[in-house]
């Protein structure tokens, strides 16, 4: 019941199928119908008319030759009421059995009774009221009935009939009942030949729709598989269009379509390709000048102490901000990298917990000059995970820098936990804090929360961008919470083996010791 | 006085490298061709190669090959790419370690060179014995029966290392602080690379080997051989 209803909701053929056949099964019903009826009332009309004629002659015949008894004994007359009724009665076959019957008009009261049935027919064939219209109208009447057989047998028939005077024995009624087995059989005959042709009939529309739903349905389905191949990313996939009816046109807009977007994407493809190359290519030739500058920077800055102070603060600045233009070109070149979709994971097992302390100890002497202090706690001595750790290490050093950025001199809290699958680290300041359109733009390139505060690493903008591409690339998620003034709290989740999915948020991102 | 081979085709850095080498006390020979490498190699052997990747003539990775297909002198790459693909490149090219452009300190590649070039293992005399091999730390030696095995000062640091403790197992880390010098670094690629080169060359059947054993998750450490 449930396929017959997935695929009347999934396959049109069926659909189609289906309800040409519920339509042509009415249609066949009522033309079946009406030419049952008219077939049947024309059957019966014969029929009746020749068993009329047929009586009429038998009865008038009989009449007759009472006329001619008239006045004779009551032998005579016995013998023709005999005659009259075998000659009337035929047995020629079992179908086309005609009996006779004469019954006694009520009121006729004299001694000699002829009333008789021939071949014991029970009188009650004869209903009440065919006898009643009999004694009441002169003409011959006729009256369906059930032929019914003292032995109990019982057979449809038509019963004719009509007053007679009977020599010395008053008024008779005279029935001729015609057997209608034969009628019956055409009937039935009729009906079932109606019946099957119908069935078939219906079946062959079945099949015919079949068929020609079929030719439709076919490239539809064809276009749909393509269509899905081309979803998938398979650019190449056409339709084949054979003819040219209206399936081929829907082919051939499809192909044309499928064209246009393949140049599309080829154009898209193409254009990002040159962009990131470009890019790529500006990063790299940058390189080699800036390796010369470092070290220039280097030779320049070790010799300092004999410049004056003027020269020698500028060989520390050219110093510092060439660091600075390193770090940004590094990071261009990675964003570069996610952008083209070219960042390669490189997952090794490492224990996340050493790695976070590692980083909080580098992280230390920054964080006393701002006057703030990490305190890294895991819910288990050791976490080993299968993590591309130079990723890790970067999203944790963007994300303690980011908090000593922010720290405003109270602590910062760093929280490990895992289970099975996952490992999430949480980083909990309580400094300035986030309100929302910073939460929303936080992850964003060169995003700065507030433009006139200092940061401390001199940091490029794009270390929290990186972050959260370094955690999709794991399959996992970097999450930011933050309240103005209440601090903020931004939550990695990673899965334990790299690529897996995260099932749990191990960290609730709003911090457990924030209450609104 | 050491000298330090620079082949790099960017006249001012090379430049460059010539006066921070310089000031640290290294003498300098300064080539910008890939194809002209192996002639002054030839004329005048240094102890040390700083070698670029991008080069016109001949590609840094093919000139490392060539270079080490006659000689074991230490060679650094400087890669202007941090890329995978090149830094392992070069690595099995027969690199014994790899620079990335811009350095973070010059004074970091001074400490780079001088790791490579420093006599290591000084302090051992004698014979130390590695599955079935015997190992002349003096004469700088690995034997197998009477057959000497060439090995490149890497390759030989990273043995000798291994052979030292027989029956510790050293992460990767430790064997790049042990053999690199690198203070803590995430780049296990090195030990991994360099292991594969060392067996390739020392064990009967580098697939399975029996000298240098791989502890899964952990690192490596000296086979004992069955029987010996």
């Amino acid at each position: 019941m449930n396929r017959l209803f997935f695929s009347l909701r999934n396959s049109l053929a069926v659909k189609v199928i289906l309800s040409t056949v519920i339509l042509s099964l009415g249609v066949v019903w009522v033309t079946g119908s009406a030419l049952n009826s008219q077939l049947s009332s024309g059957i019966k009309k014969v029929n009746l008319d020749s068993a009329l004629a047929e009586a009429r002659s038998t009865i008038f015949t009989a009449e007759y030759r009472f006329l001619l008894a008239e006045g004779e004994p009551d032998s005579v007359v016995q013998k023709v009421v005999d005659d009259v009724i075998s000659s009337a009665t035929t047995l020629t076959s079992n179908e086309n059995t005609r009996e006779v019957v004469f019954a006694r008009s009520p009121g006729n009261t004299r001694e000699i009774n002829y009333e008789i049935a021939s071949n014991i027919l029970d009188p009650s064939t004869i209903s009440d009221s065919l006898s009643k219209q009999v004694r009441k109208n002169p003409d011959l009447i006729y009256q369906y009935t059930t032929m019914q057989y003292l032995q109990g047998i019982r057979v449809p028939g038509l019963a004719i009939g009509k007053k007679v005077q009977i020599p010395n024995a008053g008024q008779y009624e005279m029935y001729l009942v015609f057997s209608l087995v034969n009628q019956r059989a055409t009937l039935d005959l009729v009906q079932s030949s109606l019946l099957i042709a119908g069935f078939v009939l219906v079946f062959l529309i079945a099949l015919i729709t079949w068929l020609v739903v079929r030719q439709v349905v076919k490239p539809v389905r064809e276009a749909a598989s393509i269509a899905a191949q081309f979803t998938e990313g398979d650019f190449r996939q056409r339709m084949q269009v054979h003819s040219q009816d209206e399936i081929s046109t829907l082919g051939i807009a499809f192909n044309g379509m499928a064209e246009s977007i393949e140049k599309q994407i080829a154009r898209l493809e193409n254009l990002s390709r040159v962009q990131q190359r470009f890019v790529s290519d500006v990063s790299h030739e940058l390189r080699t000048p800036l390796t010369t500058l470092r070290m220039a920077s280097e030779v320049i800055n070790e010799a300092k102490d004999g410049f004056e102070p003027t020269v020698s603060r500028s060989a520390e600045l050219l110093a510092a901000q060439l660091d600075r233009f390193e770090r940004l070109l590094e990071d261009l070149l990675e964003i570069s990298r996610f952008d083209a979709e070219v960042a390669v994971l490189e997952a090794v097992d490492f224990d996340i917990v050493l790695l976070a302390k590692r980083c909080a100890e580098d992280l230390s002497l920054v964080a006393s000059q701002r006057k703030t202090v990490m305190y890294v706690k895991s819910s288990e001595p050791e976490i080993m995970v299968k993590a591309d750790i130079r990723r890790v290490e970067r999203i944790l050093r963007n994300l303690l820098a980011n908090a000593i950025d922010h720290a405003e001199e109270v602590q910062i809290d760093v929280q490990i936990e895992a289970n099975e699958v996952d490992v999430a680290i949480g980083v909990r300041d309580y400094g300035v804090g986030l309100d929302e359109t910073a939460l929303i733009r936080v992850f964003d390139r060169f995003w700065r929360a507030d433009p006139s505060r200092a940061r401390t690493r001199g940091g490029t903008g794009l270390g929290l961008s990186i972050a959260l591409e370094d955690a999709r690339l794991h399959n996992g998620e970097l999450e930011a919470w933050g309240r103005p003034g209440r601090g903020a709290h931004f939550v990695l989740t990673l899965p334990r083996k790299a690529s897996e999915s995260i099932n749990a948020r191990l960290i609730p991102l709003q911090p457990l010791d924030f209450k609104a | 006085m050491t000298l330090v081979m620079v082949v790099d085709d960017d006249q001012d850095l090379a430049e460059m490298l010539g006066i921070v080498l310089t000031g640290a006390g290294i003498d300098v020979d300064l080539v910008s061709r890939g194809d002209e490498v192996l002639d002054v190699f030839r004329n005048n052997p240094p102890d040390l190669v700083l070698l670029d990747v991008m080069l016109p003539g001949l590609d840094g990775i093919e000139v490392c090959k060539l270079i080490r297909a006659e000689s074991m002198v230490p060679i650094i790459m400087l890669t202007a790419k941090g890329d995978t693909h090149d830094v392992v490149r070069g690595l099995e090219a027969g690199a014994d370690d790899y620079m990335v452009k811009p350095f973070r300190h010059p004074s970091e590649l001074i400490a780079r060179i001088r790791t490579r070039l420093r006599r290591t293992n000084s302090d051992i005399s004698g014979l130390l014995t590695i599955g079935d091999l015997a190992i002349d730390v003096q004469a700088h030696q690995v034997l197998r029966g009477t057959k000497q095995i060439q090995l490149t000062r890497l390759e030989f640091d990273l043995l000798v290392a291994l052979a030292r403790e027989p029956g510790r197992v050293f992460s990767r880390d430790a064997l790049l602080s042990e053999v690199w010098g690198y203070r803590h670094s995430t780049d296990t690629r090195l030990v991994n690379v360099h292991v594969q080169r060392l067996r390739s060359k020392i064990e009967h059947d580098a697939e399975h080997p029996e000298i240098v054993i791989t502890i899964r998750g952990v690192g490596y450490k000296a086979g004992v051989m069955g029987g010996s």
